[in-house]
């Protein structure tokens, strides 16, 4: 009995959670806050809540002022439970995510059924928008621009300025063995495989892995003159160190996003050894900012709101997507979900608009088209762009 | 040949590292024969805190041990004393489990609330620097770690037979009933011996920590290999962690060369396996019996 | 109350029972009205999460609780699950069709897995249970053909009844409270039935268990393959759910101990206790993380790690166990005094002494170079009690062992005679019981967590495999033991005289033909051991045989027709019992210049 009554008032409590106002507009910021994903899901919402303030600071979207309900990812079944309690009990007109590839996959499947807009701003998975949603759409880049700009990036920059052909460099892809080092180390073999490049070996390792040591050695011992790694934090602070302790040094050492990115790596690391040291990755902060109107005043909202700096460029790129998206919405003729994919469906925005960059425009499975990563290298401890020509900010260096 | 005299070095300054990790761990084993699933949280508290002090005092992390193993042993010696003690009378094992691995969920996510899900760096103080020693290449701190796990294994082992309280410690790990009988206080006895593992822990915490930087989930990859090196060495022997490390660390080593890095933890899982079903009591177990049932 | 409890027929369950089932009925109800009721998304959601970890956590149970064997690693079968109804579903066959094969693979694994793991107790079974999950999780991340690997696999949206996939959310409910419904329904005919009762004897007492005879091995195996299937077939499902897997969420230790924790929290070896865990904490989680997951990173599963902490310390029984302290502190008091043997009445003049039914040649046992046994050869006749006496160390207890499975001898033979009239020679427990004998330990082995009655039932199933047969058999041997009054009581709480009366009655219950006591009379009352004498003679004159040993020498000599004497692992002397205590030798090995020897 008192079990009974203490589900239907359980049932009634999460019931009555659902927040009401007038003249707002609700929409769901779905990121994993808690759990081992969280730091870079709380950067990535940041970017989301930014564009949320400045549609809000310059009257909302329709008139109606924008109101961000969080909904926390920790896993994927807690991911499809957070975008249901988003959908049905805190009513809201689309979900924002969601940073991580298999949330993003999990909660877009309950969205998609409900026929509410999923916007995804920062999962790089091929996956998310190769199932032809109709209420799915992804402004980031992926993986397959991270594999691609790699590849582009070694062919055009790297291997002239080592003073070789593309051909004779003796590649090896290391990547932590998650979806995410997968997914871009399988887009750098293919592209590498069409440009000619010669990748001599292909190595998976658990992200949560304390020593590379041996993976240090077999590099070593096969002559390897390029590195590619897809990693999180920990692992390329533990590549970086162990290779320059074994007295390895690569002719090029590329970084796939994640941890390469982040000032705490260099900073683990050491200013000396992540010197010269590339990087693939979301736009980040030292860019040629004509190329990105706009970087400016966000880095200064950013510095304002929360009181540090940027920790990475996830924050930037979620807060490009949100904006465009929150924009399109704006200009729709309701709040209706057709309404608003159709709206979101006719965004044009061409190179060198944004923030990050990149333009937009939706192509197949509501993909962002116009995306692209760009290359980087940490040069006297700053990551500075380098690639595309256009967006960089400094030529890039190498060692002799 | 060079590569592989490398890789042997590796290994062994690899298990240097799980010998300092696991010491503690299979002293609480052997002595209050509770598995202890929290003792990564342990390494990751110590490890925060020569952070917290390395930074905001300027000291060396060496240094910060007179504060680390003593805070580590207080939070030893309380578990035991106000979470382990009371369900040492339990019906069964699994509250006990349950216990530790509460502890962990909740230290592991105290962290997180504390600092944040980033990475901290202990400076290393010039620990990384590499030292040349013939063919191979190996850092200066992980020599030390090494050479204080020796030193902590002898040093433990003194004290276990010189000292009084080593004896009695000894008395109550092989007979508690009887240690008991003799006059011994046999709660105090494993207040003590848990404060003494968690404080092992804590010196490993300070050595570690300017090689590896330390984040919420740091102790469950060391939790679970120091748990193949105790099992492999044998239940609550010292001697048996030390040589059980340098296996794992080899293995590890070896095996993350020849078969391949994303296998390597299958492999040791696998050689911990084999040993659990073919030698429960490990290479230098005695004949203690696993089962606590009957 | 109380008047309740007098009028009811012996056979009726205890009283509280029945505003349980209320409880339980309406709890199954609520899991399946409210949402429909309510009718929200996400209202289906979180009882759809409750119906699958209740029957998660309930299938758990049947190796964690029942079993005790604790398992950290459930979700490798939770895994085969989903990967098979993936990958099958793919293939384009139904997950319906999919769940049964992830079943077989699982029950395959394991059998496997937990073939070799039984020896291991406790943390290290966890432990043991740990690895295999991360091997594999690795070899699913490693065999990404198969897989999918690290990028997991997605179905295709197919909808409909089918392919389990649906757009409305009414028919996941009743898929999901149907496979909750499936694994309750297992656990309580697991555990109301022989198989639970054998279960539960292994977990408390493995040698005692294997004395009752007991396959101790195959019912753990059994255990483990339902759970495993019922696990597997739930993942399958979860899958379908959730439409999308990847090695790192499914093989995960973190969801192993969710899974787990929810039966310890419910009432770890209760059958609805998991049931209840889940009941109770998943909407918990559910509130806990809409109120604190999205303020502070780490807060929520803080407070998770902390009410896991207090469960264990203030509720080491779980939910169940308060709630059955509150409901047993009601019930009447069990009598505190010793009740007595019911003394039996006899038959005037006793049968002859039969055919011989064991044959004892040349054993011999050495531990090392220590001759424990050595050359003891005897024979034991249908309807004889023989008593087997010798200082301490003398070797009985190895004899006993031999002469009932628990240790095998060096050397010489142990034949027994079979209902058939062959001698046959048996080896383990599990043939030595088939073959009529029966056994208690000189170290009183008690289930300690079953009743009284529960004990000696499990010694019943042995003759009388249906519950309510067993259980009358069980009260019957009670009475004669002068158990009755405690039937109800947990053999936990019982004397060291009734905890002896205890061991006997369970393998009396056995109905064995050779019933070997090993110090029966020790540590009990004169009174008693009077009363216990007459006992054994009135078992002796239904045709049973007796080996006795017994230090109590009263008792030996108006019980024994015949009396071996056993010193060094040597028979120094045999016949009938007031020769043997003239016997200078006997006298000696008992009293004087051997002692030395005979000591060790």
């Amino acid at each position: 009995m008192k079990l009974a009554g203490l589900m239907t008032t359980s049932a009634l409590a999460l019931t009555m959670m659902t927040p009401q106002a007038f003249a707002e507009v609700t929409f769901g910021a779905l990121f994993p806050f808690s759990g081992q994903l969280a730091l870079l899901g709380e950067e990535s919402a940041r970017g989301l809540e930014i564009a949320v303030d400045e549609m809000n600071a310059a009257g909302g979207v329709q008139g109606e002022q924008i109101v961000l309900e969080r909904g926390d990812a920790v896993d994927n079944n807690q991911a499809i439970g957070e975008a249901r309690r988003l959908i049905s009990l805190s009513g809201v007109k689309a979900i924002f995510g969601s940073y991580s590839s298999a949330r993003s996959i999990a909660a877009s499947q309950v969205a998609e059924l409900a026929g509410i807009p999923f916007f995804e701003l920062g999962a790089v998975a091929d996956e998310v928008t190769s199932r032809d949603f109709k209420y799915l759409f992804r402004t980031n880049p992926t993986a397959d621009h991270m594999g691609k700009l790699i590849v582009e990036m070694i062919v055009e920059k790297v291997a002239p300025g080592l003073g070789k052909a593309p051909g004779d460099l003796k590649i090896g892809i290391i990547h932590e063995d998650s979806s995410y080092g997968t997914s871009v180390a399988g887009h750098q073999e293919r592209y590498g495989k069409e440009a000619g490049l010669n990748i001599v070996t292909t190595m998976p390792y658990p992200a949560a892995t304390v020593d590379m040591s041996s993976m240090v050695l077999d590099l070593q011992s096969r002559g390897v003159d390029v590195v590619l790694q897809t990693s999180y934090q920990n692992d390329s602070v533990l590549f970086l160190q162990q290779a320059s302790e074994a007295g390895y040094k690569p002719s090029a050492i590329i970084g796939g996003g994640g941890g390469y990115s982040m000032l705490p790596t260099a900073e683990a690391v050491g200013n000396d050894v992540i010197e010269g040291v590339l990087d693939a990755d979301f736009t980040q902060y030292a860019v040629n900012t004509d190329f990105t109107p706009g970087l400016e005043s966000f880095v200064e909202t950013y510095r304002t709101k929360y009181g540090m700096e940027p920790r990475s460029g996830h924050s930037l790129n979620n807060y490009v997507g949100a904006l465009a998206i929150l924009k399109a919405i704006d200009a729709a003729e309701g709040l209706k979900p057709d309404q608003i994919v159709a709206a979101v469906s006719a965004i044009d925005i061409p190179q060198g608009q944004t923030a990050a960059g990149y333009g937009v425009q939706f192509g197949e499975g509501n993909q962002n088209q116009r995306a692209s990563m760009m290359g980087m290298q940490w040069q006297d401890g700053t990551l500075v762009t380098v690639y595309p020509p256009e967006a960089a900010a400094a030529e890039m260096r190498f060692a002799q | 040949m060079n590569i592989f005299l490398q890789l042997v070095a590796n290994g062994l300054m690899l298990g240097g590292l799980f010998a300092i990790i696991s010491i503690g761990l299979t002293l609480i084993f052997g002595i209050v024969k509770v598995v202890n699933f929290a003792h990564g949280e342990f390494l990751m508290a110590g490890m925060y805190l020569t952070w917290i002090i390395t930074v905001g005092l300027g000291l060396h992390p060496y240094v910060t041990v007179l504060a680390v193993a003593p805070f580590l042993f207080v939070l030893g010696a309380m578990t035991q004393r106000f979470l382990i003690q009371p369900l040492l009378l339990a019906r069964d094992d699994h509250v006990q489990i349950f216990a530790t691995v509460g502890l962990s969920t909740a230290l592991i996510n105290l962290a997180l609330l504390i600092f944040g899900a980033d990475i901290a760096n202990t400076p290393a103080s010039g620990l990384r620097a590499p030292v040349q020693i013939g063919p191979v290449r190996i850092l200066e701190g992980q020599v030390y770690i090494f050479i204080a796990a020796v030193l902590l294994v002898i040093g433990l082992q003194l004290f276990l037979s010189r000292t009084q309280t080593g004896r009695a410690i000894r008395a109550v790990a092989q007979n508690r009933a009887a240690a008991q009988l003799m006059g011994i206080n046999v709660d105090r006895i494993y207040v003590l011996s848990f404060g003494i593992g968690a404080a092992c822990v804590g010196l490993a915490a300070s050595l570690v920590a300017p090689l590896y930087p330390v984040s919420s989930t740091i102790g469950t990859y060391f939790v679970l290999t120091a748990f193949v090196v105790v099992v492999l060495g044998g239940l609550g022997s010292i001697v048996g962690a030390f040589v059980g490390a340098m296996i794992i660390g080899l293995i590890d080593s070896m095996a993350g060369f020849y078969i391949g890095s994303d296998l390597r933890e299958a492999v040791v899982f696998g050689v911990f396996l084999v040993i659990l079903i073919l030698k429960p009591s490990g290479l230098f177990g005695t004949r203690v019996s696993l089962s606590h049932i009957s | 109350m109380q008047r309740t409890e007098t009028f009811a027929p012996p056979a009726a369950r205890p009283v509280y029972l029945r505003p349980a089932a209320l409880a339980l009925a309406t709890v199954l109800a609520a899991l399946f009205l409210i949402p429909v009721v309510v009718g929200d998304a996400f209202i289906y959601h979180v009882f759809i999460t409750i119906c699958i970890f209740a029957g998660l956590s309930t299938a758990w149970n049947i190796v964690g609780g029942y079993a005790g064997q604790l398992s950290l690693g459930h979700a490798m079968f939770y895994g085969i699950g989903a990967y098979a109804g993936m990958i099958l579903m793919n293939m384009g066959v139904s997950p319906w069709i999919g769940m049964f094969a992830g079943a077989a693979v699982a029950v395959v694994a394991s059998v496997v897995i937990s073939y070799p793991c039984f020896r291991l107790h406790g943390p290290f079974f966890a432990l043991a249970t740990i690895a295999f999950l991360e091997v594999f999780r690795v070899l699913a991340l490693h065999f990404r053909d198969v897989t999918g690997g690290a990028m997991g696999m997605m179905i295709e949206l197919k909808l409909g009844w089918e392919w389990m996939v649906f757009r409305e959310r009414l028919p996941a409910l009743v898929i999901a409270y149907g496979m909750m419904l499936v694994c309750l329904g297992v656990a309580w005919a697991i555990r109301e039935h022989r198989l639970g009762y054998y279960l539960v004897a292994t977990r408390e007492r493995e040698s005692a268990a294997k004395a009752a005879g007991v396959q101790t091995v195959r019912v753990r195996l059994l255990a483990v393959s339902a759970s495993a299937a019922l696990t597997a077939m739930m993942g399958t499902f979860h899958a379908m759910y959730l439409t999308f897997i990847e090695p790192a969420a499914v093989f995960s230790l973190t969801f192993s101990i969710q899974i787990a924790m929810f039966a310890l929290i419910g009432g770890i070896g209760t059958i609805y206790g998991p049931l209840l865990g889940a009941v109770l904490l998943v909407p918990l989680t559910e509130i806990a993380r809409g109120a604190l997951g999205a303020q502070a990173l780490g807060l929520h599963g803080f407070v998770y790690g902390v009410v896991l902490l207090l469960v264990v310390l203030f509720m080491p029984n779980g939910i169940m166990g308060a709630l059955s302290r509150f409901t047993r502190e009601k019930a009447a008091e069990t009598p505190s005094q010793a009740g007595p043997v019911v003394s039996m009445p006899r038959a005037e003049t006793r049968p002859p002494l039969g055919a011989e039914v064991m044959r004892v040649e040349g054993l011999q046992k050495h531990f090392g170079g220590l001759h424990v046994t050595n050359n003891v050869s005897f024979t034991l006749r249908e309807g004889e009690i023989l008593g087997l006496i010798g200082p301490n160390g003398a070797g009985k207890t190895t004899v006993f062992n031999m002469i009932s499975g628990f240790m095998r001898p060096n050397g010489g033979t142990v034949s027994v005679l079979d209902r058939d009239g062959k001698m046959h020679q048996p080896v383990s427990p599990g043939d030595f019981a088939a073959l009529g004998v029966g056994r208690t330990f000189q170290i009183v082995q008690p289930f300690a967590s079953m009743t009284v009655e529960e004990n000696i039932m499990v010694g019943a199933f042995y003759r009388h495999p249906h519950v309510n047969d067993a259980r009358e058999v069980a009260r019957e041997t009670a009475h004669r033991m002068g158990l009755a009054p405690w039937l109800h009581a947990e053999a936990r709480g019982l004397t060291i005289g009734g905890l002896k009366r205890l061991e006997v009655a369970r393998v009396m219950a056995m109905q064995p033909r050779i019933l070997l006591l090993d110090e029966v009379m020790a540590g009990i009352n004169q009174t008693d051991v009077r009363r216990a004498i007459d006992l054994m003679l009135s078992i002796r004159d239904t045709g049973v045989s007796i080996i006795a040993i017994e230090h109590v020498m009263q008792a030996v000599m108006s019980l024994s027709d015949r009396v071996i004497v056993l010193s060094s692992g040597e028979i120094i002397a045999e016949g009938k019992p007031q020769d043997v205590v003239r016997d200078p030798q006997v006298i000696e090995a008992y009293l004087g210049k051997d002692f030395v020897h005979a000591d060790h």
